[in-house]
């Protein structure tokens, strides 16, 4: 029993720290530049499209696939940045939302054309395969993976955010804009490089998914649901808030499947509802 | 300290109209700042004076007109670009950034100047103004009004600007912390020879901190005079600035 404790609890974590991957930079769009970007779960399929294309008929090892896939959605994103969404930007949030969940239509059509509608099976190397066991326990090699990235990615993005002075012009840039720019602070490019890199960890989250959860081409609504829970459960804006939150959800999930599979898929919108009703903001929110 | 250069004004407008979107504000206002020479903004509440700095900066529509900089057209260049040519704007509500310390709000916009205008770094505007440094830790939004304005002078400081223009920074201020500002911007301005623009509904004070003066009324500008000449002119600025000769 507490073995299975143990094990599920892991389990729980590795997929909580996927949907952080995936979601983190969802909640820096979001909650620092105030642009509701539903198209962030057609960034992340974007990336997992990437990875299996560059493992499969590229013929590259899958570790290689991961930085190809945060760059082509970095790049992708910032050039929908600068082209379309940027024009939103002062829009109001429904066209925000109409034109971005247009936009995951239209990356799913691509997809299902180019791609077909079948799993996308991927080949991943030996040492990712497999479990490791430790103190008699048998944890998923793959999945020590994923938490042991997504430490790493929290850690890069706070050290950055609040230890760099990018990461002081972003937050500058967020609290007042106007003072940013009569200081000298190029706030459409800081804005543009922070939407970049959000959208690059959602492609890295696409490719790093495809081993847990696989991928389709609906990857881009299916995940934008968890994504937005994150994000809201979070707190908006909040890097600890979305890594809180989505451990949290992680854990609820596999948990309640394995605990109480009659509740099991519903598990993480109770735990929503319970947290947005006491704290609308979030976990973390500041508003 | 008066240059040599002074037939290339630092900074001027000619004819300038502007104001947002359709509404007009300014109409052919024209002034000019040498290098090193300083110029009062004076006017009631609400004649254009904060909007004359927001087209100096390019905040606000120019609809005619030019704005030069160090002789250089930049009438079209966006506030950044302005920024880190060396114009050095000190917002009117101080816009003090909440979410950084009082450190990084100094580092976050600092720039090396060029030739002698390089001269502040953390040290120097920690000299200037030591409660800074007594409160480099602290969140931007836990100091006072004077604090704040304090900051939002230093942090433009750290930009080393060739000029600094400056939207009332006394207002709503204790009278210890306006006496000690009075004497720095004084300092500024007529030791070190930093160009100034000020903004400022106390006359009085503004007129001794600087060698230039223009009354605003109702966007075009209705008087202008050297500052001394014009601190006696006792009826003038009875007439476009009202009350506030006498201070409070």
């Amino acid at each position: 029993m507490i073995g299975n404790l143990a094990i599920v609890l892991f389990d729980g974590l590795a997929f909580g720290m996927l949907l952080f991957v995936l979601s983190v930079g969802l909640s820096v769009t979001l909650g620092l530049m105030n642009f509701v970007n539903l198209a962030h779960g057609a960034f992340a399929m974007l990336g997992g499209y990437v990875t299996v294309l560059v493992t499969r008929e590229l013929g590259l090892p899958f570790l290689w696939s991961l930085p190809a896939a945060f760059i082509v959605a970095a790049l992708v994103s910032v050039g929908f940045e600068r082209t379309l969404f940027r024009r939103l930007y002062r829009a109001g949030e429904l066209n925000q939302v109409l034109f971005t969940i247009g936009l995951v239509f239209a990356a799913s059509a691509a997809a299902a054309y180019v791609f077909g509608t079948a799993q996308q099976p991927i080949q991943l190397p030996q040492f990712l395969r497999g479990v490791t066991e430790f103190a008699g326990l048998r944890f998923g090699s793959y999945r020590i993976f994923l938490i042991i990235i997504a430490l790493v990615i929290t850690g890069l993005l706070v050290l950055g955010l609040e230890y760099t002075r990018f990461g002081a012009q972003i937050r500058a840039a967020v609290d007042n804009q106007r003072a940013a720019q009569g200081l000298g602070i190029d706030v459409d490019t800081v804005f543009a490089v922070t939407f970049a890199l959000g959208s690059g960890l959602a492609g890295l989250g696409g490719a790093l998914a495809i081993e847990m959860v696989g991928l389709d081409p609906s990857f881009g609504f299916h995940y934008l649901v968890y994504m937005m829970i994150v994000v809201s459960v979070g707190g908006l804006g909040s890097i600890a808030g979305s890594f809180v939150a989505a451990s949290l959800l992680g854990i609820a999930d596999v948990a309640g499947k394995y605990f109480v599979p009659d509740l099991g898929a519903f598990m993480i919108y109770l735990i929503m509802i319970a947290v947005l009703f006491l704290r609308p903001q979030g976990l973390f929110g500041k508003r | 300290m008066a240059t040599e250069n002074a037939q290339t004004p630092l900074l001027q407008l000619e004819n300038v109209r502007a104001g947002y979107g359709e509404a007009v504000v300014l109409d052919g206002v024209s002034l000019s700042v040498p290098e090193g020479g300083s110029l009062a903004v004076l006017g009631r509440n609400g004649v254009g004076k904060t909007t004359l700095l927001l087209t100096i900066m390019g905040f606000v529509n120019l609809m005619q007109g030019t704005v030069r900089f160090a002789g250089r057209d930049i009438s079209g260049a966006p506030p950044h670009k302005r920024a880190r040519a060396g114009l050095g704007w000190v917002p009117q509500e101080r816009d003090i950034f909440a979410s950084l310390t009082v450190e990084e709000n100094l580092t976050a916009t600092a720039r090396a100047g060029q030739g002698n205008a390089g001269r502040w770094d953390l040290s120097s505007v920690y000299d200037l103004f030591p409660r800074l440094k007594e409160r480099r830790a602290n969140m931007g939004n836990q100091l006072s009004g004077g604090e704040q304005q304090m900051l939002a002078i230093a942090r433009t400081l750290m930009t080393n600007p060739s000029i600094l223009i400056l939207d009332e920074p006394l207002e709503g201020l204790a009278p210890i912390i306006v006496e000690e500002l009075i004497a720095k911007i004084g300092a500024m301005a007529k030791d070190e020879g930093m160009a100034l623009v000020l903004v400022e509904q106390h006359a009085e004070v503004a007129l001794g901190l600087t060698d230039q003066a223009i009354v605003i009324e109702r966007g075009v500008i209705a008087h202008a005079a050297g500052s001394a000449e014009l601190l006696k002119d006792q009826a003038t600025l009875d007439r476009y600035v009202g009350l506030n000769l006498e201070g409070e």
